[in-house]
């Protein structure tokens, strides 16, 4: 077994020992899912009535479409092309608060638009989706086929209803994803500063405690900062895989119990559905939790998990390497514990700002600011969760690899650096740190 | 055969020196013990034997090859500043820091067992360091040292903080060890465990070796030629005895008529001259040669050499 992983190992069981560790473990993913919830339950439009256009320049729905008897949405026919600026601004589309393009394409595509203005709960989505898919079905059995609409049911297949803002139809500012992004960069920013606050605490307990020096008799200082770093870093991924897993049980639960299987379409009892649409009963269903909104649908349908999830963890690795070698060296050159707190100042600040940096690049994706923000190591880590949540401009993919081979360069350069510095400073005892003894102590190769 | 040789020793920290120029070899199966004030350069120069700084100048060897990272597995180090991790059970700790030496798990625990039950402590086996207290704690450190049976222990100050009961014991392990063939290396301010355990010492100043030998050959070098006189009578009897190639420089009186006198001999007189004038004149019960303390010795060198 390395030395390394010695000390890795010896830094991993002390810290998952702790009890701030485990209860930190079970009460950080707990207030996320509560959080969650309360967004859920809270955070939807509650727009109580829906006027949609139906742009249907081929007559395909016959002026003809579900009736809601609630008059929570209600529908008007054009039929003919509108075009999206007319609708955006023209004076007498003003009164649709949506826009749904249905064209020829629809019999083959199973696909059409939705342009609101305002963005409808998903109760609202999930109704007008329906509507459309009853009314396609009959179209569809009529044109093309001599069975029942009933015996059409069964076999059918889903209709994809693209939602869009009609003020950002291509979707090029899906603010909600982007904050979903900022989130992850958040996350891995509040645990460099936790962990690597970690990393200071246990390099200067160490050296206060002399224990060092037993230590250095069969580590090097490298080995040591090194395994420290590594062991250190591992209770922060088991950490953070507790929270993955418990927010992960905690949604599905959720998923399961507060908020039904309605959103997988496979699952639905059609034809029972369609005769509670008649009698109302669908409509209260879907609002039975009165909580379905954009949050809803973000958490459950649009976050690529898995995609955000790997990225996360290798920015959060490469991030937390950069940062923690500063803590490491840090600690090793303070003279005792509670010296060097001053300097612990400019890497809170650089996390400060790597944080501005992804509040920035949330409104500003495409600015050349940002693309410098994402190049930066300081701040990469979290502007690259933001424009990865935002989605890559096609052929501009590289940059996120760019982006995380410049990291992890100045990682393994301030590696080498802090190394240099804990060399130096670990046996250090009783001085007061001053920024020339850095100095010094860096130029002492 | 020399465990270790320091050859022409040199290193500096930022334009001070620390240790100049400085050789020393130790011998295996010997205890060798490296003296000096504080600050003359003993723990770096113990430091740089254990690999924790590298010299600028100068060589170690370790059985006659130039010393390598694996061969600190046969050195054993308690450093003056020494300490535990205080959350730590016993066991962890001397299984960490035992692992740290390359030894096997089931090593040290047959190690750490023999130790504990060698101390009568098997039951601290499971306590937490922060349970134990400081005498405790420094049992621990020790055992840690000794945990993967080196062949050279580096003791740097081993006794400071120790209670004179737990002074003997470790004082009598290094004895054992020395038995056994190990070879320890001690540097200590106490004086009095340098002249009973050290069978060699080298004494370090302002960073420069001034002195190295046997400790009773350095003794036996630096006497000046005082004797002690037990005797039963009178001292104003004993003085007057005395004529002018003996001078009387000091006496204890323990009651009921005895005393010891001290005496140094002057010009070519010798011990049999000073025996003659006295035998006759008071009871003698004891006379024997008085060589120099190494506390005294350390203290006259020290301030001759500044």
């Amino acid at each position: 077994m390395s030395i390394s992983w010695l000390v890795a190992h010896r830094e991993l069981l002390e810290r998952i020992k702790t009890r701030s560790f485990i209860s930190m473990a079970i009460v950080g993913p707990l207030l996320v899912l509560l959080i969650t919830y309360v967004l859920f339950v809270l955070g939807g439009n509650d727009k109580a009535r829906w006027k949609v256009l139906i742009a249907d320049p081929a007559n395909i729905m016959d002026t003809k479409m579900l009736a809601n008897n609630s008059g929570t949405i209600t529908y008007d026919f054009a039929d003919d092309y509108i075009q999206l600026k007319d609708f955006e601004t023209g004076k007498r589309y003003q009164k649709y608060d949506v826009l749904l393009e249905v064209n020829e394409k629809i019999l083959i595509n199973k696909s059409a638009y939705l342009f609101y203005r305002e963005k409808p709960n998903f109760s609202v989505s999930m109704t007008l989706q329906f509507h459309l898919e009853r009314r396609l079905e009959e179209v569809l059995v009529e044109r093309f086929t001599k069975m029942t609409v009933q015996e059409y049911r069964k076999i059918k297949q889903p209709i994809s209803v693209g939602f869009r803002n009609i003020y950002d139809p291509k979707n090029e500012s899906t603010t909600m994803g982007s904050w979903v992004g900022f989130f992850f960069g958040a996350v891995i920013l509040f645990f460099i500063l936790l962990f690597g606050m970690t990393i200071l605490r246990s390099v200067s307990s160490e050296k206060s405690n002399r224990i060092v020096e037993v230590l250095l008799a069969s580590v090097k200082p490298r080995q040591l900062m090194f395994g420290k770093i590594a062991g250190i870093g591992l209770a922060a991924i088991i950490q953070l895989v507790l929270w993955v897993v418990i927010v992960a049980f905690g949604l599905y639960v959720m998923r399961e119990t507060l908020f039904p299987d309605i959103m997988d379409a496979s699952k639905w009892d059609v034809a029972k559905m369609a005769n509670e649409m008649k009698n109302l009963t669908f409509q209260q269903h879907l609002t039975r939790s009165s909580g379905y909104n954009s949050f809803v649908e973000l958490i459950y349908e649009r976050i690529q998990f898995d995609n955000m999830l790997f990225y996360f963890l290798l920015f959060l690795v490469a991030g937390y390497i950069f940062y923690g070698t500063f803590f490491a060296a840090l600690g090793a050159t303070s003279g005792s514990e509670n010296d060097g707190q001053q300097f612990i100042i400019p890497i809170v600040l650089l996390l400060l700002i790597a944080a501005y940096a992804g509040y920035y690049s949330l409104s500003n994706p495409e600015s050349s600011l940002t693309f410098v923000f994402s190049l930066m190591p300081f701040t990469s880590p979290m502007v690259c969760m933001v424009k990865l949540a935002q989605g890559y401009n096609p052929g501009e993919g590289y940059q996120l690899f760019v982006s995380f081979g410049i990291l992890v360069i100045s990682s393994l350069l301030t590696l080498r650096i802090a190394g240099r510095l804990y060399t130096n400073g670990i046996l250090q005892f009783g001085h007061r740190l001053r920024l020339a003894q850095f100095v010094k102590w860096l130029r002492n190769g | 055969m020399e465990i270790l040789q320091l050859e022409n020793i040199t290193k500096s920290f930022f334009q001070k020196i620390a240790v100049d120029d400085i050789s020393l070899s130790l011998k295996e199966g010997e205890i060798f013990g490296l003296l000096g004030p504080n600050g003359a350069g003993k723990t770096t120069l113990i430091r740089i034997i254990n690999r924790i700084v590298t010299p600028e100048k100068g060589t170690v060897r370790f059985r006659g090859n130039l010393m390598v990272g694996k061969d600190l597995a046969q050195i054993g180090y308690l450093p003056e500043e020494r300490g535990l991790y205080k959350t730590m059970t016993v066991y962890d700790q001397a299984m960490f820091l035992g692992r740290l030496r390359r030894m096997s798990k089931s090593d040290v625990n047959t190690s750490l067992n023999f130790w504990l039950d060698k101390f009568e402590i098997g039951s601290w086996k499971n306590k937490r360091i922060e349970e134990l207290s400081k005498g405790m704690a420094q049992k621990v450190q020790f055992i840690c040292a000794v945990l993967h049976q080196p062949s050279l222990l580096i003791l740097d100050e081993p006794f400071s903080g120790f209670d004179p009961v737990n002074v003997e014991l470790i004082q009598n392990e290094l004895i054992a060890m020395r038995r056994e063939g190990k070879t320890i290396m001690l540097s200590s301010h106490n004086m009095k465990s340098v002249e009973e355990i050290c069978d060699r010492v080298a004494l370090i100043h302002q960073s420069k070796k001034i002195l190295d030998g046997k400790v009773s050959e350095i003794r036996e070098q630096r006497k000046d030629g005082r004797y002690a006189i037990r005797f039963k009578g009178n001292m104003l009897g004993f003085a007057n005895a005395l004529w002018a190639g003996f001078e009387l420089i000091d006496h204890e009186e323990y009651g009921n008529g005895k005393h010891t006198a001290f005496v140094k001999l002057r010009g070519e007189n010798s011990f049999q001259d000073l025996l003659k004038v006295l035998i006759g004149q008071i009871e003698i019960e004891a006379a024997w040669e008085v060589l120099p303390s190494m506390q005294q010795i350390f203290i006259d060198l020290v301030k001759t050499t500044v």
